[in-house]
């Protein structure tokens, strides 16, 4: 009888972007159990550094940061070369209304969710999102 | 309850908590963060920190890191890196200008125009004299150019070293032998000299980076390196010498920072560029507005 | 060798763009050139009388790096009328600006501390949020009891948290009974019982 070998899986790579300390601890705490392997940044030029050395499979991106917002992040984002560009990206806002739903449209987010967001649904969308097998 | 001994150790009492909230300050100011492996490392440092600076309990050291009173983010930071200075040092740097940089530089060249670099802080002169070897040794066009370089630093006893241009054997332990023998005449029995003709190739001086005043005839820079001090300034004066940093910077020019450095804590003003061998940062070509 | 020695300091004296006085550079900061209006922003920090026409140019202004050193030039000013004209950026629409308002707030500490009760009561909760913010350079003790009193009357559980998140930095023990009441009145919403559990833990080992 021969064996099939198994491949392991990589792990998806999630980038969280988020300048409150214990936001990125919550998502990681979700994620990490959920099986992905999470890195950080708390604003949108840091996260520029990380994206541009590292692979990603999907970026959760807050909207409020200093010295760079998650808007300016991802329009400068979709602006840089294609193996970062079109990384998928989970914008997270403060408000519901129509016009935040365009900006993140018009920044390049690929998805929107509005906080606080439980570490069940962040982990159901992030596993959506990433195409991961539940 | 205080004993006024000064041989005494009293341990202040330090909980796993407050090395999180420590490092989770040290990130967010500095961007430097650390392995949970290298926890350990930090316990023994901060104990030091905490006795160095007199401190009754972590809470009034976390204080003074917080005000960073007496310059303490930088003593602290210090504390957990290796601080002498050498040639060749962050070498990847070195390489990233010779590999990356110097191409779109010299692309943007016309005839006679020289290329200008900039090592500020300049400190002993080990950089300033490091980039001149790097670039002879390892540019093919260096002979192509006519190629500037400054060492600025707000110490003129370490500008005066630099001038000077002598060397223990430690400062020179990444230098192979014949780059020794080229660039370096033996001056006692552990020291050796920069040649007069390099180090009267050279340019100091001094200035401070935060005044504008100063800066005002430094411009058209291609290249500038700037480690190890931007990310110890206070809020207002990081953001002033970003500002005069971009201005000595030619549109298109580049600027290298220390390596545990990121803009991403000092300004946003600078592009973030990804070459194989490091991170630098462009002074945008032109300006765009805001999208 | 390929090297030439050129002394920086022997160049030309600086553009006149950098000279001039107040009133030049005042009337620069409204001018159609972005490099004028750079030059006339970084030639204003520390004119306090400027004040008026950087928080107006500020508003007006679409170069960043223009905006950036117009927000330099009001925190370098730092007093209570660069405070007063930078408060009503945090209400803007714009991401960018909010922040930077922010982070320019931020630095200024002691101009700011009269102003937190009546950003803590402002309407708008983007503005209390932001506001917590604020609090993050002041003295442990009044950073505290500013965020104390903002969570005892708070409804919004993103300005709760924001408000967790900067005593988790800079809270005193004195926090822990507000922090327990907000867990309490938010117990079972998905983030702040997490957030304040972990705030309460790191700050338990302070004393008065």
């Amino acid at each position: 009888m021969t064996e099939i070998e198994m491949v392991p899986t990589p792990r998806a790579r999630i980038l969280v972007v988020d300048d409150s300390s214990l936001v990125r601890l919550y998502y990681r705490d979700a994620l990490e159990k959920g099986g992905f392997e999470v890195e950080h940044a708390i604003n949108g030029i840091e996260a520029m550094e990380k994206v541009l050395a590292q692979a990603f499979d999907l970026l959760i991106v807050d909207v409020n940061m200093p010295r760079m917002d998650g808007f300016a992040f991802l329009r400068a984002l979709r602006r840089s070369a294609r193996e970062v560009a079109t990384i998928p990206a989970l914008i997270i806002t403060t408000e519901a209304g129509e016009q935040d739903i365009e900006d993140a449209r018009a920044a390049g987010a690929n998805f929107y969710l509005v906080k606080p967001i439980s570490q069940a649904d962040l982990l159901r969308h992030t596993v959506v999102l990433t195409g991961a097998s539940p | 309850m205080a004993r006024s001994e000064a041989h005494e150790s009293r341990a202040v009492h330090i909980t796993q908590e407050d090395v999180r909230r420590l490092c989770e300050f040290l990130y967010r100011r500095t961007g430097l963060s650390f392995a949970d492996s290298k926890r350990y490392f930090i316990d023994r440092r901060l104990a030091e920190r905490i006795a160095v600076t007199q401190s009754a309990s972590f809470q009034a050291y976390f204080a003074i890191l917080r005000s960073d009173a007496e310059h303490e983010i930088e003593h602290l930071v210090n504390a957990f890196t290796v601080n002498e200075t050498y040639f060749y040092r962050e070498e990847h740097q070195l390489r990233c200008m010779t590999s990356s940089l110097l191409g779109d530089v010299a692309r943007g060249k016309k005839a006679g125009q020289p290329i200008r670099i900039w090592s500020i802080p300049c400190s002993t002169g080990e950089e300033p004299y490091s980039i001149a070897i790097w670039l002879m040794e390892n540019w093919s066009q260096v002979d192509s150019y006519n190629i500037e370089i400054v060492g600025s630093d707000i110490d003129t006893r370490a500008l005066k070293a630099a001038a000077d241009g002598v060397y223990g054997d430690r400062a020179l332990m990444r230098l192979s032998r014949q780059v020794i023998d080229r660039y370096f005449q033996p001056v006692a029995a552990d020291k050796h000299q920069i040649d007069p003709g390099l180090r009267n190739s050279i340019q100091f001086t001094r200035v401070n980076l935060v005044d504008a005043q100063d800066l005002a005839r430094y411009r058209d820079f291609d290249i500038v390196f700037c480690r190890n001090v931007l990310i110890y300034f206070d809020d207002a004066s990081r953001r002033m010498a970003a500002e005069n940093l971009y201005d000595c910077l030619r549109p298109g020019g580049y600027i290298c920072l220390g390596h545990s450095e990121t803009m991403s804590r000092i300004s946003p003003l600078f592009r973030v560029c990804r070459f194989s061998d490091a991170i630098v940062y462009q002074r945008p070509e032109a300006d765009h507005d805001r999208n | 060798m390929p090297l030439v020695r050129r002394d920086p300091t022997a160049s030309p004296p600086p553009s006149q763009g950098s000279q001039g006085d107040l009133a030049s550079h005042i009337a620069a900061l409204s001018g159609q050139d972005a490099e004028d209006r750079w030059i006339a922003a970084r030639a204003l920090g520390g004119h306090a009388d400027a004040v008026p026409a950087l928080a107006a140019a500020l508003g007006a202004e679409q170069v960043p790096r223009v905006r950036e050193a117009i927000m330099t030039a009001l925190m370098r000013i730092g007093d209570a009328a660069s405070v007063i004209a930078l408060v009503p950026y945090l209400r803007s629409q714009d991401a960018g600006l909010r922040a930077a308002a922010t982070e320019a707030l931020q630095a200024m500490s002691g101009a700011v501390m009269p102003f937190m009760t009546s950003l803590f009561w402002d309407g708008d909760s983007d503005v209390r949020l932001l506001a917590t913010e604020l609090a993050r350079n002041m003295p442990a003790a009044e950073a505290t009891h500013l965020l104390c009193s903002l969570l005892e009357h708070e409804q919004h559980p993103n300005v709760c948290a924001a408000a967790v998140e900067v005593l988790a930095e800079v809270g005193t023990r004195e926090a822990i009974p507000a922090l327990e009441a907000c867990a309490g009145r938010f117990a079972g919403t998905p983030f702040l019982p997490f957030a304040v559990s972990i705030a309460i833990a790191r700050i338990s080992n302070t004393e008065s």
